[in-house]
């Protein structure tokens, strides 16, 4: 599956520092750090609201971001993120066309199972924390915040204690 | 001084969203450039094959605390009113940080990594970022049930006037530079740490490359050299100003009695309740803003009174009669000095606005939408009604005293950005 010319990946440090530069731009120009799952949570309201409007907009959750959940500055910053993913991907020629990165150990139902549930639990966790990795472990974290490093403690902490039962996906 | 769009309320504006955007771009391109874009990358971490995501995001999260600590020691930044900070609730993050883990290895990615992975055409991130979609909308279903969990385990720190702000410095009893430089030593030691077991576990070609090679050694030097350098500026919170030249008199009026009030907390005025007398215009309540003219002209609350301390004995027996004399500044010390001081002399109706400014605009104005908890409808349109209050320009017959000072300036033309609304939206749809 590997393409001939896909090019080599970053060093992961000097990404690191990219990413850390991209951080510190954040807070200087919008004065908040970096985010995704609010963006893709937003997504679910204007879904929510496109089936049940009058149920959304009452939810005491989804209800106070109004019936315009989309126009907030995390939607536009998730965007940002898919076009900036495509551009390096096509710059460096990882564009692939659909397909399921797995070990060959499992099925692609079993894979893709797997990763619907994890997307559920990542989805309701991100918002019982009020972010994900991006806005509350590591834009949080650079801001030293007490929640923010317990809760990048406990991912690790969780990720570690359930590697073990899913870890045949990725046995080839 | 930089001010960001946080700080200017408008994080929710086309220019912000447009910023937004063009960040958000930069984010993607990085993670795919680190090779984010790859579930198998990513759950490396969790069996010790691949620590790159440790390497990026420590990289990332050091560089970043770096930077922006030199902003605020410059004094280029205000962190207390143009950075937003989240609140920290142990119980809530906790539970929420063992259920993200468990789906984070289970599924190989976390939201802003999905994001680029559907970018390059992994369908396992497609169906990823549609059960994210699904569980937000679950959480949603589900919020009247949890919501004690939600807010479960606030922490009691307060900081910049915010309730629940806390920092992990504060928690371990240390300055912010010991922290940030111990926290920089325990980053460089994982990034050793991980090129030694990368070596071991996955001998590839590919892994552990950087183990004791010049490169590493320089990145760990420059992040151990830059964080130490932040010892050499002062902890800028600590630099109060002195109360300058408040009179201290002894009158008949107890200790006793001013302190039991203190302790009973008669001596302040919740922000509410501040925002609805204001709003309603009551001609016995007057809020007074102790901060340097300065910062009044750039900020305060409508209706206020910009009075210094100094003026203050003189300002406040002129309005002996009224009901309520409300003293405010960013944060609570230097007007509950100024209250104590005057319920000594006598006064006996002045009050402190509890959690200042910074609380008034925290609790009153902040909109609705940046919140982190849902509010009662009706509390949402009292905050609509207060914001289209309180960020109105003021007619030239309110506010009239601080000529008295001989401070007054013209605030449209000093500074556009706070208060004239309709200033900025002339100009931003000339760009």
């Amino acid at each position: 599956m590997k393409s001939e010319n896909q090019k080599p990946y970053s060093n992961p440090y000097l990404a690191g520092a990219m990413l850390g530069i991209v951080l510190l731009a954040s807070f200087l120009f919008l004065g908040a750090g970096l985010g995704a799952s609010s963006g893709i949570a937003r997504i679910g309201a204007f879904i929510s609201g496109f089936i049940a409007p009058n149920h959304t907009i009452s939810s005491e959750y989804f209800g106070a971001w109004g019936d315009q959940p989309l126009r907030y500055y995390l939607v536009y910053m998730l965007i940002g993120v898919f076009l900036g993913g495509l551009s390096s991907a096509v710059i460096a020629q990882r564009l692939k066309k659909l397909v399921i990165e797995k070990g060959n150990a499992v099925s692609s139902k079993t894979r893709l199972i797997f990763t619907l549930i994890g997307g559920l639990l990542v989805g309701f966790a991100s918002r019982l924390a009020g972010g994900c990795t991006s806005g509350q472990a590591l834009t949080g974290g650079a801001l030293l915040l007490s929640g923010s490093l317990i809760f990048l403690i406990c991912v690790f902490a969780g990720g570690y204690a359930a590697a073990y039962f899913v870890r045949r996906q990725w046995d080839d | 001084m930089i001010k960001t769009f946080y700080g200017l309320d408008m994080l929710n504006s086309g220019s912000a969203f447009f910023i937004s955007l063009f960040i958000g771009f930069f984010f993607g391109l990085t993670l795919e450039r680190a090779g984010f874009g790859s579930s198998r990358r990513l759950s490396g971490i969790f069996y010790f094959k691949d620590m790159t995501v440790l390497k990026v995001m420590f990289s990332a999260l050091i560089i970043a605390m770096i930077g922006l600590s030199f902003f605020i020691g410059l004094g280029l930044i205000d962190p207390s009113t143009d950075i937003y900070f989240m609140k920290t609730y142990y119980g809530a993050y906790i539970v929420a940080g063992l259920i993200f883990g468990v789906g984070f290895v289970m599924s190989g990615w976390c939201p802003g990594t999905a994001a680029v992975g559907m970018a390059s055409g992994k369908l396992d991130a497609v169906v990823f970022l549609i059960g994210t979609i699904i569980g937000s909308i679950f959480f949603n279903e589900l919020f009247s049930i949890i919501k004690p969990l939600y807010t479960w385990g606030q922490s009691s720190q307060q900081n910049f006037g915010q309730e629940g702000l806390a920092f992990v410095y504060n928690n371990l009893g240390m300055t912010k530079p010991v922290f940030a430089f111990l926290f920089t030593l325990i980053a460089v030691s994982c990034f050793w740490g991980a090129e030694y077991i990368e070596k071991i576990k996955s001998p590839a070609k590919q892994n552990g490359v950087y183990l004791n090679t010049p490169f590493l050694r320089a990145f760990s030097l420059i992040l151990i050299i830059s964080a130490g350098s932040l010892f050499l500026f002062q902890d800028t919170e600590s630099t109060k100003k002195q109360i300058t030249g408040t009179q201290e008199m002894i009158s008949n009026h107890s200790e006793k009695a001013l302190l039991s009030s203190v302790a009973l907390a008669a001596d302040h005025v919740e922000p509410e309740e501040l925002a609805d007398l204001l709003y309603n215009k009551d001609p016995q309540v007057i809020a007074i803003d102790v901060r340097p003219a300065k910062e009044f002209n750039f900020f305060h609350i409508r209706g206020a009174f910009n009075v210094e301390l100094p003026d203050l004995i003189q300002f406040v027996k002129k309005h002996k009669d009224k009901r309520m004399i409300v003293l405010y500044s960013n944060g609570m010390t230097h007007p509950a000095q100024a209250r104590d001081s005057l319920a000594r002399i006598g006064f006996k109706n002045v009050y402190l606005l509890t959690d200042g400014l910074n609380g008034f605009i925290e609790r009153c104005l902040k909109p609705v939408s940046l919140r982190k908890e849902p509010l009662p409808q009706a509390m949402t349109h009292r905050i609509n009604m207060w914001r289209d209050y309180f960020y109105k320009p003021e007619s030239a017959s309110t506010g009239l005293l601080t000529k008295e000072n001989g401070n007054f300036s013209d605030i449209s033309s000093l500074l556009p950005g706070f208060l004239d609304t309709n200033w900025l939206a002339l100009h931003l749809e000339k760009n």
